[in-house]
């Protein structure tokens, strides 16, 4: 046989050889570039030193720039090369026209609770195992509340502000009594234009910058005055007066001057910085800037002094935004098997576990949080703030959830800054909005 | 029968035909490709999950971009923005052009400074003065504080245009320098000098010498720069984004969220294509200027 021949038949069989041991991998597409990612790869490692060749995983991601319209992209040319994808909250009705329901093991109701199950769930079905969570804290100045609650200088200065911009008595209190009235005063006392004597620039950094992302957080003082996307029967309520009292409350404060003046343009990023700085006294945040915040080397102005509760309450109650990141099944994948016992070992208590030591963020219920709370106090909160106050509007996991909360930034934040009047800004985002949950 | 100046003729076209056809099928693949692939989405409803299925449905994307009124508002904030920041650079970049050119002379090496702020990612130039201007870390509100006891607003709705305009000056003046400096200094000292044995002196010398001889400069200068601050997109995304209630929404910005944000990429590209005409049309109708006043 020619030496020619000779090379590409072993050339030919190598490549089988390894298309056959690829092809029996499960591959799993992650979350990039964070913790996420680091704390995927600790527990596949331990799957994989266990597992059968055949469903060991292989893990691959994308750049987060643009990742969940790259996914969309994928899932809708029915790519296969991964079995296993990630899911968001806010794009499940997006995604699971081309992924496979799934049924969880019983223990992972042992895992999750209810309320955090429900953020990979579409159309009664659930779509993917909750890996990480994320929700709001109020984040405050621990050093300034305890003597506003202790200073009869500052007590009597806080009536008086309160009495003069609100029109009602209100005397300080616990943050984690607050109702959004106490919200308001504490924001104008800690405001040196509203009181010289204030020890920050502004009371509060609110982030209004037209991002969908700081429609979720505005979303947890809008829920707790009993505002939601729609009603039982699917009719759009926004037009409600729970949206209005949590729109005119931002209005009020930005207009105040209680939050700094380019607030239109602050996310997640320009709030921390704003915060970090020690010149304002509160903020509505992501759980995840906890960390940074309270790092002595990162944010030297307030490490140490902070204090974080879940949002104040409104007249339906306290509530926080949840939404999630998970795991679930491409229904395009060839090998689902295999998919759907790694996602079953995922969502037991012991993999959770480690998941959450190796740095991940899941909401786990009280009896796993207690065996990682020592090297992760953080969880402990976010699991009993994600099923005690934990919410996802009705509509939230829709096909255009992302877009209806495009629409919602683009208007609110139009009304914010004066440029539509509150009915205006009401009475389109209902009309958007009843077109794009209708094209469902 | 073909002379044989005829068949020379031919025999160099066929070799200029035979030159030119890497260059027309590079171009043809680079951007025929996606063109055709444009026209076909601008008629089609299609979306990520789709890109490879469109349904064609006609010019409905046309009408639904022209009807849109935050079309027209991205299209007016870019036409403005545009114009704005087109003939500030031009004006700017021609002041400076006359006025340093005996330096620039003698001192060539200027030049390459002058030309830093071009060599920034627009996108990063955006995330620079994202904190260059932010109130507690910036270092303008710094010193505005230490000094004034207080900041302006520098991104808020109603000063987010004036700062977005000021930055694209600071930006790309010095290209408008570029082009105008070249060209003032390619007119032959001769004619200047003749026209001074004319009498013709100190401003004169440039209104009625140096001007009309620029304008073909002037007229690409700011074609160019029109085209470029009308499609904005990296530093007024990174600084601002749409900005509130769709504010500071380009052009670029519109067709981007049509695209990525909304996922409705028939509309997204129909709006570039109405772009790509607009293009066309400003360009033909500088060139016109341009060639109206070219000296004979």
């Amino acid at each position: 046989m020619p030496r020619i021949v000779k090379t590409l038949a072993a050339a030919a069989l190598f490549a089988a050889l390894g298309a056959a041991q690829s092809s029996a991998e499960v591959t799993v597409l992650g979350w990039p570039g964070g913790p996420e990612e680091t704390a995927l790869r600790a527990v596949a490692d331990t799957y994989n030193k266990t597992a059968a060749d055949a469903d060991k995983v292989n893990l691959i991601f994308f750049n987060r720039d643009g990742f969940f319209d790259k996914l969309a992209a994928d899932l809708g040319a029915g790519s296969k090369e991964f079995d296993i994808n990630l899911l968001a909250t806010y794009a499940l009705g997006r995604y699971a026209p081309f992924m496979d329901p799934i049924e969880l093991p019983a223990a992972a109701s042992e895992t999750f609770s209810e309320k955090v199950l429900a953020t990979m769930q579409y159309d009664g079905k659930q779509y993917g195992v909750p890996t990480d969570l994320s929700l709001h804290f109020m984040y405050y100045r621990q050093d300034l509340i305890d003597q506003l609650l202790s200073d009869d200088a500052w007590k009597a200065k806080y009536t008086e502000i309160a009495k003069e911009k609100m029109g009602k008595d209100l005397a300080p209190k616990n943050p984690d009594e607050w109702t959004w009235d106490d919200f308001e005063a504490t924001a104008y006392f800690f405001t040196k234009s509203i009181n010289a004597d204030s020890p920050t620039r502004y009371g509060a950094v609110l982030q209004m910058k037209n991002l969908l992302f700081n429609i979720m957080v505005w979303h947890s003082t809008a829920r707790s005055s009993g505002g939601n996307w729609m009603d039982a029967e699917g009719k759009v309520t926004v037009d409600g007066p729970g949206f209005r009292t949590a729109l005119e409350l931002y209005k009020r404060l930005y207009d105040a001057g209680v939050t700094p003046k380019d607030s239109t343009t602050y996310e997640y990023a320009e709030a921390n910085a704003a915060f970090g700085s020690g010149q304002a006294a509160t903020m509505l945040q992501w759980n995840a800037a906890f960390g940074d915040l309270d790092d002595p080397a990162k944010t030297p102005a307030v490490a140490g002094k902070i204090g974080t509760v879940a949002p104040p309450a409104g007249s339906d109650g306290r509530f926080t935004h949840i939404h999630g990141l998970g795991l679930g099944i491409n229904a395009a994948s060839e090998h689902k098997d295999g998919a759907k016992k790694f996602l079953d070992w995922l969502a037991t208590p012991a993999a959770m576990e480690e998941y959450a030591l190796a740095g991940g963020s899941p909401a786990l219920s009280a009896t796993i949080i207690e065996k990682v709370s020592g090297k992760r106090p953080d969880l402990v909160k976010l699991g009993n703030f994600a099923g005690s106050y934990g919410f996802v509007m009705n509509g939230g996991t829709a096909a255009k959830a992302l877009s209806v909360y495009e629409l919602q930034a683009k208007e609110f934040t139009a009304y914010w800054t004066g440029e539509k009047s509150l009915d205006d800004a009401l009475a389109a985002t209902a009309k958007g909005m009843e077109d794009l949950l209708k094209q469902q | 029968m073909a002379s044989a100046a005829d068949l020379q003729l031919r025999e160099r076209r066929r070799e200029g035909a035979w030159l030119i056809a890497p260059m027309t099928l590079f171009l043809l693949i680079l951007l025929g490709f996606p063109l055709v692939l444009d026209i076909i989405y601008s008629i089609s409803k299609v979306g990520f999950e789709t890109l490879r299925d469109p349904e064609i449905v006609g010019i409905g994307n046309y009408g639904g971009a022209i009807s849109d009124p935050e079309f027209w508002a991205a299209a007016w904030f870019s036409f403005r923005f545009g114009i704005i920041v087109a003939t500030a650079q031009v004006l700017i970049g021609l002041f400076l052009a006359i006025f340093l050119a005996p330096l620039l002379d003698t001192r060539p090496w200027l030049m390459a400074i002058l030309m830093l702020p071009m060599m920034v990612a627009p996108a990063l130039v955006g995330l620079m003065y994202r904190l260059i201007l932010h109130e507690f870390v910036g270092i303008l509100p710094y010193y505005l504080y230490l000094w004034l006891g207080d900041s302006p607003s520098f991104l808020g709705a109603q000063t987010a245009f004036n700062t977005l305009v000021t930055i694209e000056i600071l930006q790309w003046t010095p290209f408008a320098l570029l082009i105008l400096y070249t060209a003032y200094a390619a007119i032959p000292n001769e004619i200047r000098e003749a026209a001074a044995i004319d009498g013709v002196r100190g401003f004169a010398t440039i209104r009625y010498i140096d001007l009309p001889m620029l304008m073909p400069a002037i007229g690409v200068t700011y074609f160019i720069r029109f085209i470029d601050s009308f499609r904005v997109f990296d530093n007024v995304y990174t600084l601002v984004g749409p900005g509130a209630g769709g504010s500071t929404t380009t052009m670029s910005i519109y067709i981007y969220r049509a695209f990525f944000r909304v996922g409705d990429i028939g509309l997204a590209v129909a709006a570039s294509m109405l772009l790509l005409v607009a293009s066309f049309a400003v360009l033909y109708l500088i060139n016109r200027l341009t060639a109206r006043r070219k000296p004979t």
